[in-house]
């Protein structure tokens, strides 16, 4: 099978030029007797280190030696092998996250239920209020000092303005407040009340 | 008893060991040598190469059973010993390359005056090979090597195949490049 890289050459002059160059040098032959001097040169490096262990054995005692070769780890007992250390490693992640998940879940308290708030009804279906503030019911409304100006009886003419009046009028107490049509009154009821009545009452 | 049976455990794993290796010293010596020549262009510094990359592979050979392609793992390691040697050497003279190529590459009928041109004109390949960017050399060389794919090569310089055809590409256009300018000079 011929290696993807050679289309990699275009067939231009130049190309070929340095290409042919460059394989001619791939190509040499390796010296003759190569491999023996290689071979020969393990050989040396391999007694040279065993030299060196026999050396340090003797220098430290013959029971060295021995004490390093019991003490030597057993090969077969070594994770020598990558599946090994895979499945170690899988194993000690799995230990560790089990236990982590069994301490958290025992020292988790049980959180109380958060109270719900429920969105107030309109009574009578009017508008909701919805968007509103929820105020808490510590408070029946609005607290307004008792008027201190003492409504005279006046004269009630057509012209007087029947929203003016009905300003005057202190606002109901005990019950809260309802959607917010109280202030608002038809100027003909009000026009009709005002020449009746100084003071209209508000409208529930 | 355990003490005996586990020493000759550990002899019968140690001859294993040495076995495996001299297998890829005969099977693969040719192979560094050449990846090694083409840089350095000097035998003994190649051979030297070749020693070197096996003595490394001795010192881990604990590490053999682990490798998949022994082959291409080999490369590796004589490619980072001959471009440590390279980094460490001193520039070689050109004429030293000429004489070289010379006397190493193939006849092939040639007169003796062809044969000097023949040189000649390699020793000059090789001269704009050298200046190229190291990124860009590095691919080109391994690249005229028959047995590597561009895949292997990713793997020999540790880089994504796709790395590979760019450097390559851009090698080219420079080399093409430089060799109309030495042609242009002389």
């Amino acid at each position: 099978m011929k290696p993807v890289v050679q289309n990699l050459f275009d067939a231009s002059p130049d190309s070929s030029s340095f290409e042919e160059t460059l394989r001619l040098l791939a190509r040499l032959p390796a010296p003759e007797g190569i491999e023996e001097r290689v071979q020969a040169g393990l050989r040396e490096a391999s007694l040279r280190a065993g030299s060196h262990t026999a050396s340090g054995e003797a220098a430290s005692g013959s029971a060295v030696s021995s004490k390093a070769r019991i003490l030597q780890w057993p090969r077969v007992g070594r994770l020598e092998s990558a599946w090994a250390r895979t499945a170690a490693a899988a194993a000690i992640v799995f230990v560790v996250a089990g236990g982590g998940w069994c301490i958290s879940s025992r020292i988790q308290p049980v959180q109380p239920q958060a109270a719900v708030a429920l969105p107030r009804v309109a009574a009578h279906g009017g508008f909701s209020s919805a968007g509103a503030m929820r105020t808490p019911q510590t408070l029946n409304g609005p607290v307004a000092a008792p008027a201190a100006v003492v409504v005279a009886p006046q004269k009630v003419t057509p012209a007087a303005n029947p929203a003016t009046l009905i300003r005057r009028t202190p606002l109901h107490r005990g019950k809260p407040a309802s959607t917010g049509s109280t202030a608002s009154a038809k100027p003909d009821a009000g026009a009709k009340s005002a020449a009746e009545q100084p003071v209209a009452p508000v409208a529930k | 008893m355990e003490i005996a049976d586990k020493a000759e455990f550990d002899e019968a794993c140690q001859y294993a060991e040495e076995a495996a290796l001299a297998g890829l010293v005969s099977q693969y010596s040719g192979t560094l040598y050449r990846v090694a020549y083409s840089v350095l262009r000097n035998s003994a510094d190649a051979e030297d190469a070749v020693q070197e990359t096996f003595l490394r592979v001795l010192r881990h050979r604990e590490t053999l059973g682990e490798v998949r392609d022994q082959r291409v793992w080999l490369i590796r390691i004589v490619w980072n010993v001959v471009l440590d040697r390279k980094r460490r050497a001193k520039t070689r003279p050109e004429t030293d390359d000429v004489a070289e190529l010379a006397r190493v590459l193939p006849a092939g009928g040639l007169s003796a005056e062809e044969r000097a041109a023949a040189a000649q004109h390699h020793a000059l390949v090789l001269g704009c090979v050298e200046q190229l960017p190291a990124k860009e050399r590095q691919v080109l060389l391994l690249s005229a090597f028959e047995e590597l794919n561009s895949v292997e090569i990713a793997a020999v310089l540790d880089i994504t195949e796709s790395s590979v055809r760019s450097r390559l590409f851009r090698a080219r256009n420079l080399m093409a490049g430089l060799l109309n300018h030495s042609r242009s000079l002389r």
